[in-house]
């Protein structure tokens, strides 16, 4: 024991601990979702969407968070209703059928590479720490081995709740994994044979060095998203939930947070899906054009860029605020007086936050410049510098990450859904050939153009 | 030390769960069971030091076939069987013969005197992919026996996708003289 405690720095062992909070970031990403979703489907459709709970704060009123508020006590009512199995229901397995697919969004995100690996000296000594939590060779494979695991408790659900609907609902998700996992295989593996590796972290370090997936692999990219889209089985795939057709698919019979727990495991898989898609398709953590040295030299001005763009972000959110508050002044709503209040509690935050982060921004810029030691002639900095160019990176990742997570969600309220036979066909007959032609071709540039 | 713990869990979890396989009378918890055997398997080989056979029998096993499995369970309804009895007068003849060959097996093993050091045994997938397509003519040669394997399997699902489309076709007749 006593050796391996020993064979790391102390420094190393509290970074990787720390890296397992990042198993948490798909689950986090239904705070964001749940909202986005609601609220985006209200936008798609021309109406409010929910945005009514509000708690109240002692000047400014009722503070409703833009329906952040509604969703989180939405979230909080299934939390506290009652468990309830009917009748008849196989009550071992149907107790176990929604914990499989919550367990399964957070062992998939360990090979996910959160930053690039980082090197840096702390004392005498150069520390070494690679980005994802399981640092091994088989990376992808890994992923969708356990993704793959979760359609278990979608089959399980359907056969223990004993109903004809929720049967019907597990017996079209096996059909539905079965065909689209064969489809999301083949579909990466031509950029997979271009950067000749199952890591996650060597394909970005490829992107970095050549040019982006989506514009190695265009086709790939989109029989890849499709083959995502429908294997999370959201609209327009939504066949093993079909509101139409079956009630509510496998999850009929469930309430409560049994209930909340597969949509809690839909919702992450779909972040792990959006991450998966910005890593394999558009650099992960990197930025066009900008290399992780060049990030590590200048380590403040990126910083200090950083915050601009969050200060633009803030500025623009303002100028949104502003611009509707005049409107609600012209306006004759009888609550208006209410909502503007509500406005200039944001309007005060926004404010704040701009001049807090501009105020970073420029100090980082102007004191913020690193100290290096050359080691094997490369530039190697300390921790600030690489926890620094490890928060940009990050946030790169989620940023792009949270852009596919809204591409889920205007599909699935721009397309009408689909007929079984019709996802089907499409699996099979179209994105499989359309794959497998992509990747033959690849496959034949890679060896003309050679290693 | 560590990784003689991890066996014992890994190893004890996927012997009770084969043993799930065989006295579950229910043919879904026979299938469950033989999911968490395949998986703790995985683990094992994990732990020997080949992820890629571990995460390739998770994807296969675990992830495609016995999910075909369940399919085919669901469908046709597959219900506790409680007729059959456990025991009969083979298993008079299978009882000695598992464990003859049990003790054989732990002889041979024993016997040889296997050194396992899991930290010498790290093979990566690269060459693992190095010695399967290793086309020299003083290679392994392994890359046939994968072409193969890859024709076999390819004869059986052309074979499967024929006697599908002739039960096809003929129901397809049966309809059409039902509607002339």
């Amino acid at each position: 024991m006593i050796e391996i405690i020993q064979s790391k720095h102390w420094i190393e062992w509290l970074i990787n601990i720390a890296k397992f909070a990042f198993a948490f970031v798909p689950v986090l990403f239904i705070l964001l979702l749940i909202p986005l979703e609601r609220r985006g489907a209200g936008f798609i459709q021309d109406r409010q969407g929910p945005n009514r709970s509000y708690f109240r704060l002692p000047y400014f009123g009722k503070i409703r968070l833009f329906g952040w508020v509604h969703n989180a006590s939405d979230g909080l009512k299934l939390f506290f209703k009652e468990n309830y199995a009917p009748h008849g229901v196989n009550k071992l397995l149907f107790l176990l059928a929604p914990a499989i697919p919550f367990a399964v969004v957070l062992i998939a995100p360990a090979v996910i590479p959160w930053f690039a690996p980082m090197v840096f000296t702390f004392g005498e000594e150069v520390i070494r720490i690679s980005g994802q939590n399981v640092n091994t060779d088989v990376g992808l494979l890994l992923l969708f081995a356990i993704s793959a695991l979760s359609a278990y408790g979608a089959v399980l659900a359907g056969w223990a709740s004993k109903s004809k609907y929720s049967l019907l609902g597990g017996l079209r998700t096996t059909a539905m994994i079965i065909s689209y996992e064969v489809c999301l295989g083949i579909s990466i593996m031509g950029i997979l044979l271009l950067a000749g590796s199952f890591r996650l972290d060597q394909i970005i370090a490829w992107q970095d060095a050549h040019v982006w997936g989506v514009v190695a692999q265009p086709v790939a990219f989109f029989c890849f998203l499709i083959a995502m889209i429908a294997e999370t089985g959201r609209a327009p795939f939504d066949v093993a939930e079909g509101e139409p057709e079956l009630v509510a698919g496998f999850h009929t019979e469930y309430g409560a947070m049994q209930f909340g727990l597969f949509y809690m495991g839909e919702y992450s898989h779909i972040g792990i899906n959006s991450i998966l898609v910005s890593i394999l398709f558009f650099g992960g953590y990197s930025i066009p054009f900008v290399s992780t040295s060049t990030i590590q030299s200048n380590v403040g001005i990126s910083l200090g860029v950083l915050a601009f763009v969050f200060v633009f972000a803030i500025l623009a959110f303002l100028h949104l605020l502003y611009r509707y508050s005049r409107y609600l002044k012209k306006s004759s709503y009888a609550n208006k007086s209410a909502i503007l209040r509500e406005y200039s509690l944001y309007k005060i935050v926004g404010w704040a936050a701009a001049a807090l982060l501009l105020a970073a921004g420029v100090i980082s810029i102007m004191y913020f410049k690193p100290a290096y030691t050359l080691i094997d002639g490369q530039a190697v900095y300390g921790i600030g510098v690489a926890l620094g160019t490890a928060f940009i990176q990050i946030l790169v990742l989620l940023a792009k990450a949270v852009f596919f997570c809204w591409v889920w969600i205007w599909i699935r309220w721009t397309l009408p859904r689909f007929r079984y036979d019709h996802v089907m066909n499409l699996g099979w007959k179209v994105i499989l050939n359309v794959a497998i032609v992509n990747l033959v071709i690849t496959a034949f540039i890679v060896k003309l153009i050679g290693d | 030390m560590l990784a003689l713990i991890y066996f014992i869990i890994l190893g004890g979890i996927a012997v009770g769960s084969a043993l799930c396989v065989l006295l579950s009378r229910h043919p879904l918890y026979g299938a469950i069971s033989l999911v968490v055997t395949m998986v703790s398997l995985a683990g094992i080989y994990g732990l020997l030091g080949s992820p890629f056979i571990g995460v390739v029998q998770i994807m296969v096993y675990a992830g495609a076939i016995i999910m075909l499995l369940t399919f085919v369970i669901m469908v046709l309804n597959g219900a506790r069987d409680s007729r059959t009895p456990m025991f009969d007068r083979v298993s008079l003849f299978v009882f000695p013969a598992i464990l003859i060959l049990a003790a054989l097996l732990a002889f041979a093993l024993l016997s040889s005197g296997i050194s396992f050091d899991p930290s010498a045994a790290k093979v990566s997938v690269e060459l693992t992919s190095k010695n399967l397509f290793n086309v020299n003519s003083d290679g392994p040669g392994y890359y046939l026996l994968f072409e193969g394997i890859g024709l076999l399997l390819l004869s059986a699902m052309v074979a499967a996708v024929l006697m599908a489309k002739k039960n096809l076709s003929s129901k397809n007749l049966e309809n059409n003289e039902e509607e002339i």
